[in-house]
Order: C-alpha cells, then sequence, then structure tokens
C-alpha cells in the first residue's frame, strides 16, 4: 500500500477538479439541491396551497342559552386535545341554513342539541363524515364529556367538583425490554430515519459506482489508459480514481442531502412565516450517535462499491457497455435494498443481525437496528473489521481485473474470460 | 550496458504473438523495429515496458531487469493514441509528469520549451479536442520525454503527420539522442527508418527474422544490387537473366534493379554489356534497399498488410482482443 501515494493523489485531484469543473456536474448539483429543498418543504407547501385545514361546526339549539354553552364547552374541549384552533365552533340560530351550508361542504357538520323531558340531552350530527372519521370520533368524545357535566350538574354536583372528576387519569406504560421498545411517535421517526439512510445509501452507491465505472471505460475507449499504466500501477490508478470521484460525488451528495435538511429544519420557521403557526416537523432520533456510525460505515460501503465498479468498468471497451459489466454490482444493491425493507419490520430478527455485519449491508442495516432495535459492541467491531478485509480484498481483485481489462479491448468479455487474462501481475 | 531482449514468448490463448524475440540495442542510438502490422511489434514494447508480462525470457537495461527498473525509465508513445481531450495542453502534460514525479515548475518550463520546439507555443492553455491530429500527436511526444527518460519506446511515430511534422519530429529525435538517450520505434516506413536508425529487427509472425546494424543487415544479404539501363528498350535487357546468377529484381520505368551475388564482380556485366554493343545509360552499384530486404525477408512489402488492416476493420471497437 505504501506505493499508493502520491499518484493516487495527483489522479484523484484531477478526476476531482475535471468533474466538480464541469458545467454539468454545476448544474445537476444546483437542480439536486433545490429539488431537495422544495422535497422537504412539500408538507407546508401542501398545507398552503390546501388551505385553511380549520374544520367548522355549528351548533343549534332552541334553547339560545343551551346553544352557547354548547358551543363554549365543545370549542375547549375540542381545541384542547388538538391544540391551536383545529376546530372552529359558531352557533347556528337557523338550523335550516346551517344544514344547507353542511350540504354545500362551507360547514363540516351541524350538530343540533336538545334537552328532552326527563331533563336528558340528546345530539344529532348532520355530516357527510364516516362513521369512523376522526374528527367525528373527536366531537362524539366531546359531546360525551359535556353531557356527564350536564348530568352531574344536575344531579346538583357543585362545578368545581366536577373539574375534579374530569382530571386526567394516571397512566403510564412499562415496557418489559425498556432498551427494545420506544415510544410510538420516536418509533415511527426512526422507521422513517432508517428508510431515508437506506434509500439515500443504495442511491449514492448505484449513481456515483456508475460514475466510477464509465469515467474508467471512457480512460479505456479514449486510450489515454495505455499511457497511464505505464506511468501507475493499477492500484494506484484504482484508488485515486475511486477517491477523485467518489469525492465529486460525495460532494454532490452532500450538497443535496444538506439542502434537503436545511429545508426539513427551516419548515417550522417558514411555515410560522407562511401560514402563522409553528407545526414543523423535528427528526427524533437524529442524533450523533446514529449519524456518526452511519457516516463511517456510509464512507466504508461506498468504498467498497466504487472499487468494484471500477474493476468491472475496466472490463467495458466503450461507455455502452459499461451497464452490462456493471450488472452484478446492481444485483447486489438491489438485495440490500430489499432485505432492507424487510428487514425494518422485524430489526431483531436473527437474518437481520447478520445481514447487518455484511459489508454490502452494513452501511445501512447497522444504523437502522441503532434505531429500532439495540446493537451489541460486538457487533460494530466485527462490521468494522469486515468492511475493512472486504475493501482490501475488493482493491485486489479490482486491481487484478484492471491490469488485464485496461488493455483488452473487442467483444464483451465474461468475468471468468478477464480472470483467465488476469495472470500477469503487480 | 544496453537493452537486452533475450528469448521473449508470450501467448494469448492458442495464439503465439511472441516467439523467441532476441535482439539489442546499444545505448545512446535509435533502434528501428520492423513488421507488419500483428507481427508482435507492439506486444514486444509493452513487455519492455512491463505492462504486459513475457511467458518466458527476460529483458534487461543497463544489467537489471526491466521488472525492477523504476516506471521511469521509459518514456512511451503509444500506437494508439490518447490523451484526455477535454483538459489544456498544459494541464494533460503537467498530470503525466505528476505521475512520475515531476514538479509542476519544471514540468511548465520544459513542456513550453518543446512547444517552442515544435512551433505550436499558441496551444499552450488550448483544450486538447481543440488541436490537430497532427498537433495532438506532439503533445503525445511531449507526455513520452517530460519525465527525461533513459530509453523513448515509440509504437509508430511517424503515422498520421504531414511532411512537415515528419521532419520536426525526427529533428527531435535526433536532438534526444545527442542528449545521450536510447529510442526505439516502430514503423512501416523504411526511408526513415534508413534516415535515422543505426540498428534494426525485423519481425514476422513472433519471431525475429534479422537484426543488427543496418550495414551488417545489407551485407548479410549475400548480394548487392545493381540499377542498370542502356539507350534502348528496357526488353532488350533479357540476356542479363542467369549471366553468373545475376537475377533482374525490377523493372523500374527506365531502368532494371538487378541481384547481383557477393561473389561475382557487378563489373562484369558492364563489359558484357558494352560487348553486346548496348550504350550504357545508367551503371550504379549499391546495396539493397530496407524495402527491398524486408520483402525479401517477410515476403510482402511492410504496409500491404497495414492498408488491408485499416480498411477491413475500421478502427478500435471491432479489433480482435489483442492486449
Amino acid at each position: 500500500m505504501s506505493d499508493l501515494f502520491p499518484n493516487a493523489w495527483h489522479i484523484a485531484r484531477r478526476e476531482y477538479l475535471t468533474r466538480v469543473r464541469s458545467r454539468t456536474f454545476v448544474i445537476v448539483t444546483v437542480l439536486l439541491a433545490l429539488l431537495g429543498v422544495g422535497v422537504a418543504m412539500l408538507p407546508v407547501v401542501g398545507r398552503l396551497i390546501g388551505g385553511d385545514q380549520t374544520v367548522a361546526i355549528a351548533v343549534h339549539a332552541d334553547d339560545r342559552t343551551l346553544q352557547s354553552t354548547t358551543v363554549a364547552t365543545l370549542k375547549l374541549i375540542l381545541n384542547a386535545s388538538e391544540g391551536a384552533t383545529a376546530y372552529k365552533v359558531t352557533g347556528a340560530n337557523d338550523a335550516a341554513a346551517a344544514a344547507a351550508e353542511v350540504r354545500s361542504g362551507k360547514l363540516k357538520g351541524l350538530l343540533t342539541v336538545t334537552r328532552g323531558a326527563s331533563g336528558e340531552l340528546s345530539f344529532d350530527a348532520l355530516t357527510d363524515a364516516g362513521p369512523t372519521d376522526q374528527r367525528l370520533f373527536a366531537v362524539r368524545q366531546a359531546v360525551t364529556q359535556l353531557n356527564i357535566g350536564d348530568r352531574l350538574q344536575r344531579a346538583g354536583i357543585d362545578p368545581s367538583q366536577a373539574g375534579q372528576i374530569f382530571a386526567v387519569t394516571a397512566f403510564k406504560v412499562t415496557p418489559t425490554n425498556p432498551s427494545a421498545h420506544q415510544p410510538q411517535d420516536v418509533l415511527a421517526s426512526a422507521y422513517i430515519l432508517s428508510m431515508a439512510m437506506v434509500i439515500l445509501t443504495f442511491m449514492a452507491v448505484i449513481t456515483y459506482g456508475v460514475w466510477v465505472a464509465t469515467s474508467v471505460a471512457e480512460e479505456k475507449s479514449s486510450r489515454v489508459m495505455e499511457l497511464l499504466v505505464t506511468a501507475a500501477t493499477p492500484r494506484q490508478l484504482l484508488a485515486g480514481k475511486v477517491i477523485g470521484t467518489g469525492a465529486a460525488g460525495l460532494t454532490q451528495y452532500v450538497a443535496v442531502v444538506v439542502a434537503a435538511m436545511a429545508g426539513l429544519l427551516l419548515q417550522g420557521q417558514v411555515a410560522r412565516l407562511v401560514l402563522g403557526d409553528t407545526r414543523g416537523a423535528s427528526l427524533e432520533g437524529l442524533s450523533l450517535w446514529v449519524l456518526a456510525p452511519f457516516g463511517v460505515f456510509f464512507i466504508g460501503g461506498f468504498a467498497l462499491y466504487c472499487i468494484l465498479y471500477a474493476g468491472l468498468g475496466s472490463m467495458a471497451s466503450r461507455q455502452e457497455d459499461v451497464q452490462q459489466v456493471t450488472g452484478p454490482m446492481i444485483v447486489i444493491g438491489m438485495v440490500g435494498y430489499f432485505a432492507a425493507f424487510a428487514a425494518v419490520n422485524v430489526p431483531d430478527a436473527t437474518w437481520v443481525q447478520w445481514a447487518s455485519l455484511v459489508p454490502f449491508f452494513s452501511p445501512y442495516m447497522l444504523p437502522m437496528r441503532l434505531l429500532l432495535a439495540t446493537v451489541a459492541p460486538w457487533e460494530w467491531v466485527a462490521a468494522a473489521v469486515l468492511m475493512v478485509l472486504f475493501i482490501a480484498g475488493a482493491l485486489w481483485i479490482a486491481a487484478r481485473l484492471y491490469s488485464a481489462g485496461v488493455l483488452l479491448y473487442g467483444q464483451r468479455m465474461g468475468i471468468r474470460a478477464v480472470w483467465r487474462a488476469t495472470r500477469v501481475h503487480r | 550496458m544496453s537493452l537486452v531482449i533475450d528469448s521473449i514468448t508470450k501467448r494469448f490463448g492458442p495464439v503465439v504473438a511472441l516467439d523467441g524475440v532476441s535482439f539489442s540495442v546499444e545505448p545512446g542510438r535509435i533502434f528501428g523495429l520492423l513488421g507488419a502490422n500483428g507481427a508482435g511489434k507492439t506486444t514486444c514494447m509493452r513487455i519492455v515496458l512491463d505492462i504486459l508480462r513475457a511467458d518466458a525470457g527476460s529483458i534487461t537495461w543497463e544489467g537489471r531487469s526491466n521488472i525492477e527498473l523504476p516506471r521511469r525509465t521509459w518514456g512511451y508513445l503509444p500506437e494508439e493514441r490518447g490523451l484526455y481531450l477535454r483538459m489544456k495542453v498544459i494541464e494533460v502534460l503537467s498530470f503525466f509528469a505528476s505521475l512520475y514525479g515531476v514538479k509542476p515548475a519544471a514540468a511548465t518550463a520544459e513542456v513550453e520549451d518543446w512547444l517552442e520546439r515544435f512551433r505550436i507555443p499558441q496551444y499552450r492553455d488550448r483544450k486538447v479536442e481543440e488541436l490537430s491530429k497532427g498537433n495532438q500527436q506532439k503533445i503525445q511526444f511531449i507526455a513520452a520525454i517530460l519525465h527525461d527518460p533513459a530509453v523513448l519506446i515509440m509504437d509508430e511515430p511517424f503515422t498520421g503527420l504531414d511532411p512537415v511534422n515528419v521532419q520536426l519530429l525526427k529533428e527531435a529525435f535526433l536532438e534526444m539522442r545527442d542528449r545521450g538517450k536510447t529510442l526505439i520505434f516502430s514503423t512501416h516506413q523504411m526511408e526513415t527508418v534508413e534516415e535515422l536508425c543505426e540498428s534494426i529487427a525485423i519481425i514476422d509472425a513472433g519471431k525475429v527474422v534479422v537484426s543488427g546494424t543496418v550495414r551488417d543487415v545489407k551485407r548479410g544479404m549475400g548480394r548487392q544490387v545493381v540499377r542498370f539501363a542502356t539507350d534502348g528498350d528496357t526488353d532488350e535487357v533479357a540476356w542479363l537473366d542467369g549471366l553468373d546468377g545475376v537475377r533482374i529484381t525490377a523493372h523500374r520505368e527506365d531502368y532494371v534493379e538487378l541481384a547481383v551475388p557477393t561473389g561475382t564482380d557487378p563489373e562484369r556485366i558492364l563489359r558484357a554489356a558494352l560487348d553486346r554493343g548496348q550504350r550504357v545509360t545508367r551503371f550504379e552499384i549499391g546495396e539493397p534497399s530496407l524495402e527491398e530486404i524486408f520483402i525479401e525477408h517477410v515476403g510482402r512489402p511492410a504496409d500491404v498488410e497495414e492498408e488491408r488492416h485499416l480498411a477491413s476493420s475500421g478502427k478500435a471497437p471491432a479489433r480482435e482482443a489483442k492486449p
């Protein structure tokens, strides 16, 4: 390895600069970053376009006093649980007009309250909401509470005592395995985060891997290769190519991810500016403890894929052949991708534990398990050791393919044919 | 102290590309490697450069195996030209120089010197793709010598150059030789070899058919060449055939070429002609040209194979897998 530098560095530098300076790179990066921000801002945009999400309900009672107390109580109960002003409750003196407004969609529902001869309240809701509608359910609960309050009052219970009756019940959940099971909202966030990591890693590896392979094939088809192999060893060329192209790919990648993250985190502020409320998204569970191992394993996995892509790329005579010769890498990537989708629902399964140690999958499987389950210290060590071994092995295999492949032109060659041609070398 | 190629054999599957190839190149000389396409010249060069490994045989330069020698010993101009087309001339050249450990400042000075010599200083900051084929080839030559290699190996360096550029490149060759460098190049153009090379090797079908100094190769042919003409019709010289082993080897426009065995005095021809009452208008004793030597050894002119190859296969993509 000691002879890798400085030549690998010179090659990486050339590779990086030519790529980053190219107009295509700049344009594509800017467009992707804008797209990232756009996707992150989608919820805010959706709310902006969707307009006021407030649910408007009208209450009618022939008894005006009953009507106004019902309105006041419902307002209080409904909006207490949902926060802010999710429900707009108004009194409707003209029941027929309000019913018409419900039918035209202007109102979500009309609640008619009547006091029977026994003094018991009964409610009649006119709405297009189905029986399982969340909001109808909320209204029903609120109405039940209101009714109980009314009964208590009629039974002569003091309103202050009634307040005690309605005090929140103490209810605590104790998980059987405290470290494995996290509260539901944190879990949901972790789930989304895991899938994001899987998708982002998969996309990075496939996209930039193909960059590496294409650039190797390009050097072959432009015949620069013959000059390169006399000036540098295949391992220097390979390392330089992977570092240079990989760094250019990461530059684009980081620019896009940072833009999207910024969009996500600034969502709250933007929402307040545009919509006047503060409901932004927060990424629960996104901490340094997750990001650091993800970053380290991402770089490792990225290098592993790129090295193999470069080796396979050297077997293509022209850029058109690149897709074909790099087929095996796509297959490996896809296997990991689908395995990860299956694993996210059973993060504790034994097969997931073992799969997450495999260097091709560990970059996203391990952080996923960290988020959704637990990872033992030895597993981190084992995965890291395997990653280093695989990278060394990949470098060896790819260098061998490379030293034979770079000078082979002509018909498409199978891996076995190339392998046989690799008895040479360094 | 020379470059010694000793019994190199190289197979590609069933094809024997080189079969016990041996020759040696004296340091500080210009050496010509002649052969038709597919004869094994490129493979031979690649083995010297250690891009390929021979199945058998050894190569030494100044007594050291080519496998141990540092890469900067060699400068290489491949047959298939290749540069990074979208980079500037100065950037491409500095990049290749950097791979051999040449500092950027030194590389830049050297590049400017050579661009001046090749009369293209204005292309220093132009992209390679904007240059003509001939000028790209000059850039490729500069790329091969920037790190001051002891041995320059060039595969068909003159192909595709116009006469002016051929002349410039020849001057560059002589300049490098005067700096004490050893130059090896392959070509089809026999006149260039006659003009530049002290020694040659002719390769055919993976074997060296003849090698040595040009003078020895010519003398080794065992015959002299006489160019002969009379004021009569060229048809009237049929009597020459059969005269003490003399053979008519070629009917030219206004003279015939005769092969005369070394044991025969060429003046006998002159005397015989005069005895027959013919007026001799041309009588010239010379050595056989390299062209003739090549044809005699290989059985066809060097460029016949080349033309057929180009016509049938176009360029690179359709080419046989030939590492």
